[in-house]
């Protein structure tokens, strides 16, 4: 019996606020957040990710977003290619769909521990997972006059919206959490530049 | 939870208490233990021996599922689990979750459909080189540019596919389905610099192994990449959607109205079977199937070629014997040629209108002829199908653009070799049939069912007009009369075009109507009453919109005004008929016949023909 050929499997994960909420965060949530991140899971040469639109795959690093600011070897897997899009387009009609997305409770962190889990039986790390929670557990502010950007507004954006967030709340005096709860709930992320997977022609 | 993270990487042997030491030494009371399996919609608990083999979990699970043993794919801390291990094997232990797929039959996204489609997409792409090479340039983007502007916005149209390949096919059909994707993605400056380089362009198609291999087959596709010409033609084409849209049109005119000529279905039957079937076959799955293949069977059900072109003949059946056709056509031809001032294009239509009436009428006395015809009359759809094929499109326009090839393609078939007049008739004509058929107006009354219907039954209403009350139809010369209404233009002047486009007739019943509107103030009425002298009618207009003869107006008028008569529509509005008819009333009046009001009645009712006019008036003169 030949050995099964093992596929690598990869973590990328990108900041989406390159940097800024390193930077800010200590003043806006009261707690060091180390990034706002989004992750995608590498394999069979192909990244595949959750967002507003779906699981989407594109070449890896081929989202607008560019290069991944770190990479995590989640490990390897036996699951061949065709086993994994059939695993995807599963998951992309029960659990995943693309108004399943929540930036909290749903969203591409969920997407790729699941996964991950799925492909080599480990999850992604916990600070990627925690993440929502930890912005969701920072203090209550005093009400302040706090201009967000528009939620509505966000579509297919990213990067800029959790950071505009994050700077529009440079303007409240102390860190908030759940009560821009609503506001964060109601933002989507998707990054550009991924084709849709599992899904029939024509329906995202 | 944890223990999932914990047993990840290669399968050890579990670290829990009753873990066994390697493989072999499994515990020798068989604990049943609790294993989640989890499919990617639902989770379902399991106890099993601990010991049992993953067949045995496999045949549990495939109850509890209602799927079979084989469709199952265990997977757990990576690994796929083969029926003859164990569970312990892999170090499933009590709580542990293990992963399910349960296989589909029908792969949606299997490596399977992406040759077929990647076939179905060159195909294309050879087949139209315009309308694919902007699908052609669209599809080379996406590779290592996944930020292209237009390409991010595809993401969210809901193509499926994570492979590169399929995600080209998958964007080839998502445009050549969607127009407005197709504009997006024209206007994008990116796309359109890079159809605005033919060798860049040459380069990607020729890259193509399906298109290589299409090329090696059909020689003619190299020469069309390799003449900068029609590359550039091409790309310029392709830059512009609207101006694609118009060509590919025109060339589905083109092809329909080809059809009517003598033969001409021939000929894009062969060509079809030739070129197209093989590339159609080849595209099946991505179109959905051939959308001809109910044409040609039903075609070939019964002569296939032969109903069209009856069909297309039923317009213009000489109600004469055919030797009068003959004389007809003769005097028709002579008419023609003296008549028509200018363009050949009018002489040829008009001697191709004539051949063809002549011919249709010889032919259409087979009652076999007739019932084909009255099939295809019945089944316009195939019709439509036919001329919505986007290869048959591409085809018509090769062929406007080569009317060599055209005129051989049809003039090769049997009928015309069986009438040597009609080929030469036809040959000088096709030029102008080509033209004809670029009317978009043609292409839209072709493709109506209803409009060709209504065409038909003009047709037919003026072949029993003809027959029951020749006296009715003013002058016509014999073989005029009912569908030849061509023919009876023919005579007239520069009507010719009725001939192939009789035939068409069928087809593309407001097309040759429809030059009757722009070219003279016709009624809406003449152009809605499609019909079969509709068309044979409208035919002539546009030759005569085309040639410029003195003529041309009053064809028109005279076309107007019986189809408008036997639409039932009001009478007609013919613009002022002393001005439309100045020199024709100039020449009667040179030559003697100083009746003005007797003039014009003439040659109203003659539709401007000037010999029939005085015939008229020569023949009342003694009452």
């Amino acid at each position: 019996m030949e050995p099964p050929n093992l596929y690598p499997v990869k973590l990328y994960v990108y900041d989406l606020s390159k940097g800024l909420a390193r930077r800010l965060s200590p003043i806006m949530l009261g707690k060091q957040l180390e990034g706002i991140w989004h992750t995608s899971i590498v394999v069979h040469k192909d990244e595949f990710f959750f967002g507003s639109g779906g699981i989407s795959s594109c070449p890896p690093g081929g989202t607008l977003l560019g290069p991944p600011d770190s990479v995590v070897d989640v490990g390897s897997t036996e699951v061949t290619e065709e086993l994994f899009l059939e695993y995807l387009s599963s998951l992309g009609e029960s659990l995943f769909r693309s108004e399943a997305y929540n930036l909290f409770e749903h969203n591409c962190n969920t997407f790729t521990n699941e996964v991950a889990q799925f492909l080599t039986g480990r999850k992604i790390p916990s600070y990627i997972t925690d993440l929502p929670s930890e912005i969701l557990s920072t203090p209550l502010p005093t009400p302040g006059p706090c201009s967000f950007a528009n939620p509505d507004s966000v579509s297919p954006e990213l990067g800029p919206c959790p950071t505009e967030i994050l700077a529009g709340l440079a303007g409240s005096a102390r860190p908030f959490g759940q009560a821009l709860r609503p506001l964060l709930d109601s933002i989507q992320i998707q990054p550009p530049g991924g084709s849709a997977v599992g899904r029939p022609n024509g329906q995202s | 939870m944890a223990e999932n993270g914990e047993s990840s990487g290669p399968p050890r042997p579990s670290r829990g208490p009753a873990a066994a030491q390697g493989p072999a030494s499994a515990p020798v009371e068989p604990k049943i233990i609790k294993v989640t399996v989890k499919t990617p919609k639902e989770k379902e608990e399991f106890a099993v021996p601990e010991n049992s083999s993953v067949q045995q979990f496999k045949e549990a699970i495939s109850k509890r599922f209602k799927s079979q043993t084989d469709q199952l794919v265990l997977i757990f801390a990576g690994k796929i689990l083969k029926d003859q291990d164990t569970l312990i094997q892999h170090g499933i232990h009590d709580g542990l979750t293990v992963h399910l797929v349960i296989k589909s039959q029908n792969r949606p996204q299997g490596q399977s459909t992406q040759p077929s489609n990647a076939a179905g997409t060159n195909t294309t792409s050879a087949s139209t080189p315009r309308s694919n090479s902007t699908s052609i340039s669209t599809n080379s983007n996406p590779f290592g540019l996944g930020s292209l502007g237009g390409l991010a916005g595809l993401s969210s149209l809901g193509l499926s596919s994570t492979n590169f390949s399929e995600l080209q096919n998958q964007m080839q059909q998502q445009l050549l389905s969607s127009p407005e994707m197709m504009i997006q993605i024209m206007e994008n400056p990116f796309v359109q610099s890079m159809l605005s380089n033919p060798d860049l362009m040459r380069q990607l198609i020729m890259a193509n192994p399906q298109m290589q291999q299409l090329i090696q087959r059909n020689p003619e596709i190299s020469h069309l990449l390799n003449n900068p010409d029609i590359m550039r033609q091409t790309l310029e084409i392709a830059r512009n959607p609207a101006m694609m849209q118009e060509m590919m049109r025109n060339q589905d005119l083109a092809l329909s109205n080809l059809e009517s000529i003598p033969g001409g279905y021939n000929a894009l039957r062969r060509m079809y079977t030739d070129i197209q079937e093989p590339m159609l076959n080849a595209a099946q799955e991505q179109f959905g199937g051939n959308p001809f293949a109910s044409v040609g069977s039903s075609s070939s059900s019964g002569e296939g070629t032969q109903p069209s072109r009856t069909e297309n003949r039923d317009p213009l059946p000489n109600p004469w014997a055919p030797p009068p056709a003959t004389q007809s056509s003769a005097t028709t031809s002579t008419t023609t040629s003296s008549g028509s001032g200018s363009g050949s294009s009018s002489s040829s239509a008009t001697g191709n209108t004539v051949a063809a009436a002549n011919y249709v009428a010889s032919i259409f006395s087979t009652p076999g002829m007739q019932s084909l015809l009255q099939q295809i009359t019945e089944n316009p759809q195939l019709i439509q199908n036919m001329l919505s094929a986007p290869y048959m499109r591409s085809m018509m326009q090769s062929l406007s653009q080569n009317p060599d090839l055209a005129a051989q393609m049809m003039l090769n078939s049997p009928v015309f070799t069986a009438n040597p007049q009609l080929q030469e008739q036809m040959r000088p004509q096709l030029p102008a049939f080509l033209q004809q058929m670029q009317n978009p107006d043609t292409l839209s009354a072709m493709s109506n069912p209803r409009a060709m219907q209504a065409l038909m039954q003009i047709q037919q209403g003026l072949q029993t007009l003809a027959t029951e009350a020749p006296g009715l139809i003013p002058s016509f010369t014999p073989g005029v009369g009912v569908g030849v209404l061509g023919t009876a233009i023919g005579p007239v002047g520069p009507v010719t075009p009725i001939g192939p486009i009789g035939p068409i007739v069928p087809f593309t019943p407001i097309g040759p109507i429809g030059p009757i509107g722009p070219t003279g103030p016709a009624g809406p009425g003449s152009t809605s009453s499609g019909g079969p002298p509709g068309p044979t009618v409208s035919s002539s207009t546009p030759s005569e919109t085309n040639s410029p003869t003195s003529e041309s107006g009053p064809n028109q008028q005279f076309i107007q005004q019986m189809v408008q008569a036997l639409a039932g529509a009001s009478p007609p509005q013919l613009p002022n008929p002393e001005v439309r008819f100045q020199q024709q009333l100039e020449q009667l009046n040179a030559m003697g016949f100083l009746n003005h009001e007797a003039n014009l009645q003439a040659l109203i009712a003659t539709g401007g023909d000037i010999n029939a006019a005085i015939e008229r008036l020569l023949g009342s003169q003694p009452s």
